[in-house]
């Protein structure tokens, strides 16, 4: 006889996932995660604007709310339970190295190195996340395989600089025209240059550049210990069990914090070489919103869709 | 763990007649993908060459938990000597596309489990999974080059099994 469901165990997992989605500082509005209507979405391609930032290791929650009894009576003993502070931490190592994955290591501004006399080329309408059009002479000054950066020009503006991901902080206007470029996340892998378009190996994290736009050839990546300006991200994490079960944690805020380091993990067993792999140790504070079904302020949900036919 | 062994040889099997659908057997008069279990055929004087031979190792059970949870060492042997023309100086390339094949088909390390002997074959309510390959160091035999490959097979095991 054929059972029709099966008493499921605890879930086995080999690897965790790390998805990361800009907040929107000026309007305070995270993103959130509703697992009944996105739990089963392909893994491989996140709903926007989820950026997919591949397999973490070491993943660890630390919940770092405290709850305390109010006592009554003689002798005293505990009448009810008020939780006095709520907040949590999670850590985690990033196995890549990238504009997005670095930046999320580092609890300061994350910014591109752009090269030098590179001027910055106008983008024409018609560009797209993917691809920019430029004027031919400027086409000219690109070739596949450089990376880019995509951004206005800064004209002294001051507050939250980056838009849809807000990427620094300023109190005071600067007078460095590349300014947003030096810290935008629209940045890109150039693969092809054809008839004044350049094309990139993946979307812009920002989308489709802005009406006036430039692009800029960028070296690589700077992040600085100091500063004051925190990133903030809504974060998913998906841990997916062999029996097809999925296990998501979602921190709608989390910002980074202690500082940039790295930890470098042999790659052969003791003994066996002197080869290293760095990879990016992360650590992130959860801060609180409030939940819009009731107004609970929570800092994590823990969501469990289970494997077909699992009893529940 | 008998559907758990046929689930995972039939999905491995699958998988390589997508991959590379060059790699066959003659085997009984029928030409098969390269896999195949040993304890399912007849002995070999010699193992063929440029396939996979499947053999099951160790068993084990956890039966605390709510559902046994069976695990199955497996161990998947593979040699060639190279292909004619070259005189089998491409002995060292065509074990080197044996492993990346073999790495391939692993992925993704789950597969649904059946009942095979049933006719059709059902559907069961479980996955079987497997941990990642453990590639032992190449053995040289004369002109023949030979690895072996250890997994951990897993299942649960299903009311009626």
């Amino acid at each position: 006889m054929t059972a029709s469901c099966f008493p499921a165990p605890a879930p086995v997992s080999r690897r965790v996932r790390a998805y990361f989605a800009p907040v929107d500082r000026t309007a305070q509005r995270p993103v959130l995660f509703d697992p009944a209507q996105q739990g089963l979405f392909d893994l491989d391609h996140p709903p926007a604007p989820w950026i997919d930032l591949g397999f973490i290791q070491n993943f660890a929650r630390k919940a770092i709310s405290k709850s305390s009894a109010i006592t009554a009576g003689v002798p005293a003993a505990p009448l009810e339970q008020v939780r006095e502070s709520i907040g949590a931490q999670v850590s985690l190592q990033f196995l890549a190295w990238t504009k997005l994955s670095m930046a999320l290591a580092a609890a300061s501004q994350h910014m591109n190195a752009i090269a030098p006399d590179a001027p910055a080329a106008a983008v024409q309408s018609g560009s797209t996340a993917t691809t920019l059009v430029l004027s031919a002479n400027d086409a000219a000054g690109f070739a596949a395989g450089q990376i880019v950066a995509v951004d206005l020009d800064y004209c002294g503006q001051t507050g939250y600089i980056g838009s849809p991901i807000c990427g620094a902080y300023l109190r005071q206007p600067l007078t460095d025209a590349d300014y947003i470029r030096r810290i935008t996340f629209n940045t890109g892998l150039v693969t092809q240059v054809t008839d004044s378009t350049l094309h990139l190996a993946l979307p812009l994290a920002g989308g489709a550049p802005a009406s006036g736009s430039k692009v800029q050839p960028v070296a690589g990546f700077v992040d600085r210990e100091g500063g004051s300006f925190y990133h903030e991200w809504s974060g998913l994490f998906v841990m997916e069990g062999v029996q097809g079960e999925r296990i998501f944690f979602h921190y709608p805020r989390l910002q980074p914090m202690g500082s940039a380091e790295e930890s470098a993990l042999p790659l052969a067993a003791r003994g066996q070489g002197r080869l290293e792999r760095v990879v990016l140790n992360a650590q992130f504070l959860a801060l609180p919103v409030a939940d819009p079904l009731d107004n609970e302020r929570i800092v994590c949900y823990r969501s469990f869709l289970p494997a077909g036919n699992a009893l529940v | 763990m008998q559907n758990a062994k046929d689930s995972f040889y039939i999905c491995l099997r699958n998988r390589l007649a997508t991959l590379n659908f060059e790699r066959t057997i003659l085997l009984r008069g029928a030409v098969r993908p390269g896999i195949l279990v040993e304890d399912a055929e007849a002995p070999f004087p010699q193992l063929p060459s440029d396939i996979y031979i499947v053999r099951w190792l160790g068993h084990g059970a956890d039966i605390d938990l709510a559902s046994t949870l069976l695990a199955e060492e497996c161990e998947i042997i593979y040699g060639t000597c190279g292909c004619q023309t070259y005189g089998g100086l491409d002995r060292g390339r065509a074990l080197t596309q044996m492993d990346a094949e073999l790495l391939a088909i692993l992925q993704p390390f789950s597969a649904p489990k059946w009942d095979y002997c049933t006719q059709p074959p059902t559907a069961l309510l479980t996955q079987v999974f497997w941990d990642e390959p453990v590639f032992s160091p190449a053995v040289t035999q004369r002109d023949r080059l030979t690895r072996s490959v250890k997994i951990m097979v897993y299942s649960y095991q299903e009311e009626g099994e």
